[in-house]
């Protein structure tokens, strides 16, 4: 491992933030609507010297009320995604670990349509009523951790096997309890089998863009804060705990945190998979597996995957949409049979 | 003399025409521009109870549902249509629109590209989240939820005030009131028929009791056999051998021609069992019946001639005008005898339901809640 150095970390941020430009680029330029360079060029020259009057309605109204909101959303669930991923890679030290594998992300839906099922027989203020699905997402994420994590447990030491089958199980014992709600409840579950498929179409209301930008900096500055532990857990929990690693205390930590990431993400996107996998593999290919390093590439990394995702959803078969859920998951899956044999090689 | 006074009249006319058209679009771009110096607004209430403002006079409509966009069409105002959904099939003219998607998933940008003055939605098929996707651009959205075949009517003229076209409206609504009351002298002494409309054979999905389908089936002379709360219920097929409808009801959609389909479903394990099913009592109707526009009447009719056909053989006996009036009668019985004879062509089922495939692919990914089994 060479030595981390605080120039080498800006820079290679630096490179990763110059490809999620160019990306952004790209996902503002193609959409169901086509938009020329040339007229987004001048538009933006128009937005930098605050001419309002010369910019084109559509401008307004599909770039910046419709593609910009979602590719912040894309960022933010990405990087959300990505950061969970590692950090739940590090704490059960299994390199299939993911928010989606692990059925954090299952637990997470279901905490969202349980809050979804709440919602009209509790009178809340409008900001806290936009808040209860991530609030639901949140709960069900940290339950399902701390059920998974009982489950992978033998004789005080995590079994990497044993957990993955937990969460293999447990995933699926929670969706046949959101299949259940689904059959029984009427309403307006339909658009909820969409969401779930993971889904980033639909614009929120700022509110929730703050929350999510404030969760996600308060969650993955908390485990940013365990980075140098993480590296060290890597070794096993016993010899971390020699080390000197406070165990629980990073363990707590990096639980809440990453629950909170996913619940997060999951309850304004739904479960796309793939992202809290296969991104940090990536960037551990690239950058090394040491966490101080990890954890932001992950993070930009993520961005740029679900960004990129999204745009093709969007675009394959506009003006209909695809889930990105299911984009992720067609390049994800064969890209992680791709390191497992590489790793097995 | 007064060919000089008429070209006097037309030069000024000329003059008026450029001036008004000279000035008019440069008074709709600073409009445009300044976009908040407020249209004239109308506060309603949709059918799903949300309160909308909608700008006056509507000009712009985009539709999430065909049979919003039938609707638009039968008052009139498919000049203002600027914009549908792939499902829109009918007439055969809204193919031709822009289309924004299907109706379950369509393309937000696409319809604010359009610039809308209004978008119709309908609660049946599109989803919340778009309606508050379109709340969220301040573009105005409203929602119809028709339950019953009243409903519909209902729903068209009150569609029609808010569009500014409110005689269209009565009239269309006076027509279709027309149609039924005249069916239900048909079938005054015909007991109803018990059915099974099935939307979908594999697995049996049947409408449940608070649709405008199983509405519909009642003013044709029938029942559902199914009685669900759910709008979309599966039905084990043991339940339906268990009561036994008279007839199997589908819709086929006018735009498949395919052949077989109905045949190959007697082969099916459990199917054979259904009397209806052994004796091919089937009917095949317009899928104008899945669709909650004015053309629904049309299928009704439809449906009673096949379920009904000696109510329409012989006439009903009603007073004076009687010969005059029988002979109407016979001709357009007899018109439709010819009409029926060829058997409509017998379409598979499964083709038929382009309307309801996209409501029901919600549905479908229901059991799926793929996502999650990973």
């Amino acid at each position: 491992m060479r030595p981390l150095t605080l120039r080498r970390l800006l820079l290679q941020c630096f490179a990763l933030l110059l490809i999620l430009f160019v990306v952004v680029v790209i996902a503002i330029k193609f959409g169901a609507v086509p938009v020329s360079l040339y007229a987004l060029g001048r538009d933006l020259w128009n937005v930098l010297l605050h001419q309002r009057s010369n910019i084109s309605s559509d401008y307004v109204l599909i770039i910046q009320n419709i593609r910009l909101p979602r590719i912040l959303l894309g960022i933010m669930v990405g990087a959300s995604l990505s950061v969970a991923g590692t950090s739940f890679q590090a704490l059960l030290r299994n390199p299939l670990a993911d928010p989606y594998v692990l059925g954090v992300s299952s637990g997470a839906g279901l905490g969202a349509i349980l809050a979804l099922i709440v919602e009209p027989h509790v009178v809340l203020s409008p900001v806290f009523a936009a808040l209860l699905t991530p609030l639901g997402a949140f709960l069900g994420a940290a339950a399902t951790v701390t059920v998974v994590y009982l489950l992978g447990r033998r004789e005080g030491q995590i079994d990497s096997t044993t957990l993955l089958l937990g969460g293999v199980i447990t995933a699926s014992f929670i969706s046949a309890i959101i299949m259940f709600l689904m059959s029984t409840l009427t309403g307006n579950l339909r658009g909820l089998s969409f969401w779930l498929m993971g889904d980033l179409s639909t614009p929120l209301q700022k509110s929730v863009y703050w929350f999510l930008g404030i969760g996600f900096l308060i969650a993955s500055g908390a485990i940013y804060t365990t980075a140098s532990d993480l590296n060290l857990l890597l070794a096993g929990e016993k010899e971390a705990m020699h080390l000197g690693v406070d165990v629980p205390r990073v363990r707590l930590v990096v639980y809440i945190a990453a629950s909170l990431l996913t619940g997060l993400a999951v309850s304004v996107s739904g479960a796309i998979g793939y992202v809290g996998l296969i991104v940090p593999h990536v960037m551990r290919l690239i950058f090394g597996s040491d966490h101080r390093t990890l954890l932001p590439t992950a993070a930009i990394g993520g961005a740029i995957a679900v960004v990129f995702a999204d745009t093709l959803a969007r675009t394959i078969v506009a003006p209909n949409e695809l889930a990105v859920g299911a984009v992720t998951a067609v390049v994800g899956a064969p890209l992680f049979i791709y390191l497992l044999r590489r790793r097995l090689a | 003399m007064s060919s000089l006074a008429k070209q006097l009249f037309q030069t000024v006319t000329f003059a008026a025409a450029t001036l008004l058209l000279g000035t008019a679009p440069s008074r709709a771009q600073s409009a445009s521009l300044s976009s908040s110096t407020s249209p004239v607004y109308h506060e309603v209430t949709d059918e799903t109870g949300r309160s909308v403002r909608i700008p006056q006079p509507v000009r712009r409509i985009v539709s999430l549902a065909p049979s919003l966009t039938e609707t638009v069409y039968a008052l009139g105002l498919q000049d203002r249509l600027v914009g549908d959904t792939e499902f829109c099939d009918y007439p055969p003219d809204a193919q031709k629109k822009t289309k924004v998607g299907g109706a379950i998933n369509p393309s937000i940008e696409q319809i604010a590209a359009l610039h809308p003055d209004l978008v119709l939605a309908t609660k049946g098929l599109n989803r919340l989240e778009t309606v508050h996707a379109l709340d969220n651009l301040g573009i105005s959205s409203y929602a119809t939820d028709p339950h019953t075949v009243n409903d519909i009517i209902a729903s068209s003229k009150k569609l029609a005030d808010l569009l500014g076209v409110p005689d269209a409206g009565a009239s269309v609504a006076a027509e279709m009131e027309h149609h039924l009351v005249a069916l239900q002298q048909h079938l005054a002494s015909s007991p109803a028929k018990r059915v099974l409309f099935v939307v979908w054979h594999q697995p049996l999905i049947s409408v449940g009791k608070h649709t405008f389908i199983a509405d519909a089936l009642r003013y044709a002379g029938a029942v559902s056999i199914v009685d669900a709360e759910q709008d979309w219920p599966q039905v084990s097929l043991e339940e339906a051998v268990r009561l036994q409808p008279d007839y199997l009801v589908f819709a086929a959609s006018h735009s498949e021609a395919s052949p077989p389909g109905l045949e190959a479903l007697s082969t099916l394990p459990g199917w054979s069992i259904l009397e209806a099913v052994a004796n091919r009592r089937y009917a095949v109707i317009s899928d104008a019946v899945n669709r909650p526009a004015p053309r629904i009447v049309s299928a009704i009719e439809e449906l009673a001639r096949q379920l009904h056909p000696d109510a329409f053989v012989e006439k009903p006996q009603n007073l004076s005008e009687k010969s005059a009036k029988e002979k109407m009668e016979k001709e357009k019985t007899g018109k439709d005898k010819d009409e029926k004879t060829p058997p409509p062509p017998i379409q598979p089922p499964h083709l038929a339901f382009s309307l309801l495939s996209g409501g029901l692919r919600g549905s479908d990914a229901v059991p799926g809640g793929r996502a999650c089994a990973r």
